[in-house]
């Protein structure tokens, strides 16, 4: 169908791809700031979705926003982005795991996704399941064909 | 060309079975190579972590602190010891702490320790503002929540211990250790939440 392939020749043109790069890095940047601030805040947010064993929270909440961090970042700089959008899509997979576990066995608990502090964050929730979706399309897309 | 039963390279090619692991390098580049990009990258993300911890002054140990607690800053990991339900009977009995609840507001009003403060540590945001400057700063405070890997009182502790009390202690395995010792309780009661 004509639609179709104009669709697949807009996702797979170079200069969307770069844009999809750039909005996925920016989020993942941003997402990360406030967990390396304070990795023993995440830790604890860690500890409530109940999923690793206490053996590994703490490296866990060292490792994984440093990890959104570089992948970010090498995906707004544009370097080895297929690399990084491999990495973006792994850890938007575990996110979104990660919450739809939470939400099936009825814990109420912080999602953790942008804030750690408690001040501006958002509960754990199918909502931010969802936003978690353009997230992982853009992520693939910029792995498959980036 | 090759044979294909010869298991020899051709003049200018890496034999895959001579060396296992040159082999598998040699599979995965031409195969996966953003994946090894991936990996890359995972190592660039190990390094910055393990420098910027090091250097971080709320930085956190790589394993969990004694007591299989998780999250607490190296530079607080003694100022939150724990003590166990004996220790903590002591202290009730001497009037010299207060013993504060971290559980949710239900728990605390169906049992709880006898003077306890309930100050749950998921409203903390909500409840610590009317409550701060109300409490001694040189006060011992002994925390307590619901039993083995409950960090609300650990998460109590860091909380308090950046709003300045230096008094604090960690009832380790909270509730669960205080009523399998068979220390006093008080239950249904419908005042002194905070």
């Amino acid at each position: 169908m004509p639609e179709m392939a104009a669709l697949r020749r807009l996702l797979t043109h170079p200069v969307f791809l770069r844009a999809a790069g750039i909005v996925v890095g920016a989020v993942l940047v941003y997402a990360s700031l406030d967990k390396i601030a304070r990795p023993d805040r995440f830790a604890d947010i860690v500890h409530d979705y109940d999923m690793l064993p206490l053996l590994a929270i703490n490296a866990f909440a060292l490792l994984m926003p440093w990890t959104e961090m570089v992948a970010g970042a090498a995906l707004i700089l544009g370097v080895w982005r297929r690399g990084a959008g491999l990495m973006a899509t792994a850890l938007t997979v575990a996110f979104m795991i990660a919450i739809a576990q939470a939400e099936l066995r009825g814990l109420k608990i912080e999602c953790g996704c942008f804030d750690v502090t408690g001040v501006s964050s958002s509960e754990a929730s199918w909502p931010l399941f969802a936003r978690d979706v353009p997230l992982l399309l853009g992520s693939v897309l910029v792995w498959r064909r980036g | 060309m090759r044979s294909p039963a010869s298991q020899e390279p051709a003049p200018g090619e890496t034999c895959r079975f001579c060396c296992p692991i040159e082999g598998a390098w040699q599979l995965a580049r031409n195969r996966f190579p953003h994946a090894l990009r991936a990996v890359a990258l995972l190592w660039i993300a190990v390094a910055a972590a393990a420098v910027w911890n090091a250097r971080l002054p709320l930085g956190i140990p790589w394993l969990p602190s004694p007591g299989n607690r998780v999250g607490i800053p190296r530079a607080f990991e003694s100022s939150l010891p724990e003590i166990n339900a004996a220790e903590a009977l002591t202290l009730y009995q001497a009037g010299e702490a207060l013993f504060v609840d971290s559980r949710d507001r239900k728990d605390y009003d169906k049992e709880h320790i006898p003077g306890a403060l309930n100050l749950p540590q998921r409203e903390w945001a909500k409840l610590w503002p009317a409550l701060k400057g109300k409490i001694a700063k040189d006060r011992l405070l002994v925390l307590y929540c619901y039993g083995a890997h409950c960090g609300l009182s650990t998460r109590q502790g860091k909380a308090l211990l950046e709003e300045g009390y230096g008094k604090l202690v960690i009832l380790d395995y909270g509730w669960e250790a205080w009523t399998k010792a068979g220390n006093p309780t008080v239950k249904h009661p419908k005042a002194g939440n905070a």
